[in-house]
């Protein structure tokens, strides 16, 4: 009965062209974070020629060059802030329609009129979507390693294959907590645009008012993949970097980077003890759905305004 | 009823119906705690900084020296973080509040009722903007209170006439800024026949103009791509600096278009210019700053500009009779 349920959402998003719409948009973020990977990559080496020679030609020594050291993968670190920015979003929504659908359209009485339990329905639903999710996270990981060929002028190896199929999968756990999200709003409020505003509104404070309050990042400097430290010694940060672990998105990017090797800040078991945060949240979302789908009153509709 | 009287009652009614969405207030409320916060955040750095300021010229006016260094802070660059918030969750206030303009009249069905008064569709368009604008200026006056009332409390600076009036056109353009978008979100929903779908399409926008095409932009500056800035890495003076740039002329004008289709960054722009965050407009009058930012002015009329009157049609076609909610 879950792999019913789950068959009938792929089959709703794919007919809404939902499903499409984020293969479109999967595909053309990892497009995207290539090129401009490579082609800031390019012109920053091209910058670091002129200055050597402009220093050279002065008699100053020339600096060492800043991207020496960097990764293979880092071309696409652009991607640990697309996926925060745009896939959250992507995910928030597909949450949000496979609620939001069966109330408004009536197939929730239809499918409840069957022998089904609460608990099934739910897990048929996140099956669903996460199969969605999965598929675009995998498109993007195929679009990657063409990227990567482009960029760098070779395939990658088989360990940054595998650390880019690491990403995706930290990538696929976060995008759950907001399809999660998407499906809480939507089952909690009564009004269709209800939930989907509250949604984005859980959206934005994850998104860009955590990552302030615990690291004083700024709405703009969470944008950037590449930030300057922000100075955290005020008393103000010493008190609410202890609720730093909740900051779900910056837990996010410190992995992505890690994993795309644009920064060697953290150990590599600091960063999967950084998981942890996310794995809570979907936990707990994941209750919460169970908890509001089994008492929701799938008789009744809902409304648009 | 004369005209402005109709005008003023309906932007009434648009102003007490906004403000009755629990999920407005809720945005307003994220909008102006996340601005305080920024602003205390920098207030108490600033506050600390202007100490150890204060110390110096005292201790270097007790021995006796001349030459004083000028204090390196500006009070009002600690209202960034503010602003930002604005450009972002602002403009989603804006949309929310055009989307719930329309999708409210359908539901509720008040728009036949309205019409079967010697109201025209154009007084009725008129009202709602009005209203709009009245909701948007109230959250832009909140937000602007709480910050400078922190920076007075917090940082211990009171802000000057000459500020006062840099900030003040600071605000009004975040005012147009959030009412583009809340024309976008009119537009939208009115377009669409089912209203969720017109407030995602202008989700979609907003996420493009707003986050998207800024970032590429940011992403692609050489200067962006190395904590602390690479040419400050390659220890290159500003002269040098703009030498290596002059081979990198197409790659500039290129990225620099990516940023100049967003208004968001127009906005940016001007704001930071009014708010003393670029150090390059230190020292300018208002005058020159006017000046400077006269290409971002520009865009910030043109896209309201066009938006509005695509609102005034797209609301002119609104059907008047439609029954049942659509979701």
């Amino acid at each position: 009965m879950i792999a019913t349920v789950a068959r009938q959402h792929v089959r709703s998003l794919r007919r809404q062209h939902v499903f499409t719409v984020t293969m479109f948009t999967f595909v053309a973020m990892t497009v995207s974070a290539g090129a401009i990977g490579w082609s800031s990559h390019n012109t920053i080496v091209r910058v670091y020629d002129d200055a050597t020679a402009l220093l050279g030609a002065e008699g100053k020594p020339a600096p060492p060059n800043p991207f020496e050291l960097v990764a293979p993968l880092a071309v696409l670190t652009n991607l640990v802030i697309y996926v925060p920015l745009i896939g959250s979003l992507v995910a928030l929504i597909i949450g949000h329609l496979s609620v939001a659908d069966d109330q408004a359209t009536g197939i929730g009485r239809l499918i409840f009129s069957r022998r089904l339990r609460r608990s099934s329905y739910l897990a048929g639903k996140l099956q669903g979507t996460g199969a969605v999710l999965a598929i675009a996270l995998a498109a993007s990981w195929v679009v990657s390693v063409v990227s990567l060929r482009i960029a760098n002028g070779d395939l990658p190896g088989i360990d940054e294959l595998v650390r880019l199929a690491g990403f995706e999968l930290v990538s696929w756990l976060y995008l759950m907590v907001f399809a999660l999200i998407g499906m809480t709003t939507a089952l909690a409020t009564a009004r269709r645009s209800l939930g989907l505003l509250s949604g984005l509104g859980v959206w934005l404070v994850i998104t860009f008012a955590l990552p302030q309050f615990t690291s004083g990042l700024r709405p703009t400097t969470s944008l950037n993949p590449v930030t300057d430290p922000v100075n955290t010694s005020q008393t103000f940060f010493q008190i609410t970097a202890n609720a730093r672990p909740i900051s779900i998105s910056e837990q996010y990017k410190t992995i992505g980077a890690h994993l795309l090797g644009a920064t060697t800040d953290a150990t590599t078991a600091d960063v999967w003890l950084r998981t942890l945060p996310i794995l809570a949240a979907l936990a707990a979302l994941g209750a919460l759905a169970w908890w509001l789908v089994s008492r929701h009153d799938y008789s009744r509709g809902t409304t648009d305004a | 009823m004369p005209r402005n009287r109709t005008r003023i009652t309906l932007a009434r009614h648009e102003y007490r119906a906004a403000v009755r969405s629990k999920v407005l207030l809720g945005l307003i409320a994220i909008a102006v705690v996340t601005a305080a916060a920024s602003v205390y955040i920098g207030a108490v750095d600033y506050r600390s900084q202007l100490a150890d300021y204060n110390a110096y010229v005292t201790a270097a006016t007790a021995n006796g020296i001349q030459q004083v260094a000028p204090m390196p802070l500006q009070p009002l660059s600690l209202l960034r973080g503010a602003m930002e918030y604005l450009e972002i969750i602002g403009a989603v206030i804006g949309i929310t509040i055009g989307y719930l303009s329309v999708s409210r009249e359908r539901t509720s069905g008040t728009l036949p009722l309205l019409r079967s008064r010697p109201v025209s569709k154009t007084q009725l368009t008129t009202g709602s903007v009005l209203g709009a604008l009245a909701i948007i200026t109230t959250l832009v006056a909140a937000t602007a209170s709480v910050s400078v009332l922190s920076l007075g409390f917090i940082a211990n600076t009171w802000i000057s006439g000459d500020q006062i009036v840099k900030l003040a056109l600071a605000y009004l353009a975040a005012i147009v800024y959030i009412a583009t978008f809340y024309c976008l979100g009119v537009i939208t929903t009115a377009s669409s026949k089912v209203a969720a779908n017109g407030l995602l399409v202008a989700l979609g926008i907003w996420l493009c103009v707003v986050l998207v095409l800024p970032q590429i932009g940011d992403t692609l500056d050489p200067d962006n791509q190395v904590p602390g800035g690479l040419f400050a890495a390659l220890t290159l003076d500003k002269a040098h600096e703009e030498q290596v740039l002059s081979h990198f002329g197409t790659y500039e004008t290129v990225r620099t278009t990516i940023e100049n289709a967003s208004l968001e960054k127009h906005f940016e722009r001007f704001a930071f210019a009014m708010t003393d965050v670029k150090d390059k407009y230190r020292g300018f009058t208002l005058g020159q700053l006017l000046k400077e930012t006269l290409v971002n002015l520009i865009w910030l009329a043109i896209y309201p500009t066009a938006l509005v009157a695509l609102l005034y049609r797209s609301t002119r076609r609104q059907p008047t009779f439609n029954p049942g909610a659509n979701p």
